[in-house]
């Protein structure tokens, strides 16, 4: 059994080499804005979650012409194949690759493993930040099929729909409101959406080197737990960082046709006046 | 009271930055972050974590001969901002007085406008820094008056 969309997944000797290959892209999308900066990829760019992708005003993410913008900025057509990795088991890099998708960019992949498997195999990060040319980017419509709002959200907890709470135990039950050894803050009740399961981000990957488990033991995750291809899934965590983790190992290592990740997630619904809760 | 001379002055030059300028002065703490002492690493229990921060951090107040306090952190290599930040505290209190430490305001560095550069969470975090330095002079205090 192999993942069923294995061409989303690249390791980290075909990133070396294709560093310098014109039609591939890499982006470093970290938790910490500062590690790119204290040595990257040869040849790879930087999008930081929140400065690069963000609305600088509302709480969304950039406008189709700003994304574009960026996309522009750093010399990507629409034919580009845009590779992503970063820290934390690459939460923000599969956070970056939805925003991508989101856009409408089709030829992205993740770098299996991300930064913690480049750094423990030493292979070399430099300080030097490339230019590229800048192009002309056309970016579709926003993509809405792969982006739950508070709405769905509340239609598939209703009507008992698949939701995927991937934040730690301790968050689902309530007990705390956000990470553990994270700020506490953010949301004014703690719990979970009614009838969300309980599947921690962190047990599709394997600890010791960040990569994705087999395509064995993903599948007896999800499915043990009753989430099934068959119907459309919700993932959400706290802002939709580690939801993104398991929104692209449903979609595209498992193969789901209908996954949506809710970026408000529970900072969002934790807030939201005359949501329920269960705890 | 006044904030520490150093403290001030690096929250005057902060709030004189742009972005990009606060976050490659961030960068340079954070290269320049010090490796902890042997003599504490073999101790290493003595430190105390910061359950507030996004990273594992731990510190350590350690008092000179002359009252003032030196300030050891441990903080991983894949958290560069947690370690600049870090740093700024260290470098603006290292070699004040526990009652010094403990008048520092826990807003002193709106002024310095980091939300330009980093996120609120971050923030939280450099706050609860701060909050665990001032625990740390607490107990220097405690301990002097007990000898």
């Amino acid at each position: 059994m192999s993942y069923v969309h294995p061409e989303y997944l690249v390791d980290t000797e075909w990133v070396a080499a294709h560093s310098e290959d014109p039609n591939v892209r890499i982006i470093e999308s970290d938790e910490d804005p500062l590690l790119y900066s204290m040595g990257h990829i040869p040849g790879a760019v930087q999008v930081d979650w929140f400065s690069t992708l963000q609305h600088p005003v509302r709480r969304d993410f950039l406008t189709k012409e700003q994304f574009e913008e960026v996309a522009s900025k750093l010399g990507i057509t629409n034919d580009t194949t845009v590779v992503f990795y970063g820290d934390k088991s690459n939460w923000f890099a599969t956070y970056a690759l939805w925003l991508f998708q989101y856009f409408g960019h089709q030829n992205v992949k993740i770098m299996n493993g991300g930064r913690a498997k480049w750094e423990q195999e030493k292979r070399p990060l430099v300080k030097d930040v490339p230019s590229y040319e800048k192009t002309t980017y056309r970016s579709k419509e926003p993509d809405k099929s792969i982006r739950a709002f508070r709405e769905e959200v509340l239609k598939q907890s209703s009507s008992k729909k698949p939701l995927v709470d991937v934040r730690s135990p301790k968050e689902y039950s309530g007990e705390l409101i956000s990470m553990p050894n994270y700020p506490q803050e953010g949301a004014q009740r703690g719990g979970h959406i009614p009838g969300a399961v309980s599947i921690p981000w962190s047990q599709a990957v394997n600890e010791a080197d960040s990569t994705f488990k087999t395509p064995e033991e993903l599948r007896a995750l999800y499915e043990g737990k009753g989430i099934k291809p068959d119907e459309e899934v919700i993932a959400y965590c706290r802002i939709g960082e580690r939801s993104s983790l398991t929104w692209f190992v449903l979609k595209y290592l498992l193969g789901y046709p209908n996954v949506k990740n809710y970026d408000g997630s529970w900072t969002e619904w934790g807030n939201l006046v005359d949501a329920p809760i269960e705890k | 009271m006044p904030l520490p001379p150093k403290l001030q002055e690096i929250v005057d030059d902060f709030a004189s930055m742009s972005r990009e300028e606060k976050l490659e002065t961030l960068i340079g703490y954070a290269e320049s972050f010090p490796s902890l002492p042997d003599w504490l690493t073999e101790e290493r229990e003595k430190m105390e974590p910061v359950p507030e921060c996004m990273t594992p951090v731990f510190l350590f107040g350690e008092k000179q001969p002359d009252g003032g306090v030196v300030y050891h952190f441990d903080i991983p290599p894949q958290s560069p901002t947690v370690r600049g930040l870090a740093a700024i505290l260290a470098n603006g209190l290292n070699g004040s007085k526990p009652e010094e430490i403990l008048s520092v305001p826990a807003d002193f560095f709106t002024p310095m406008k980091l939300e330009e550069a980093i996120t609120h969470q971050r923030i939280n975090g450099f706050i609860g820094v701060l909050a665990h330095m001032k625990q740390a002079a607490v107990k220097l205090l405690e301990n002097k008056s007990k000898n």
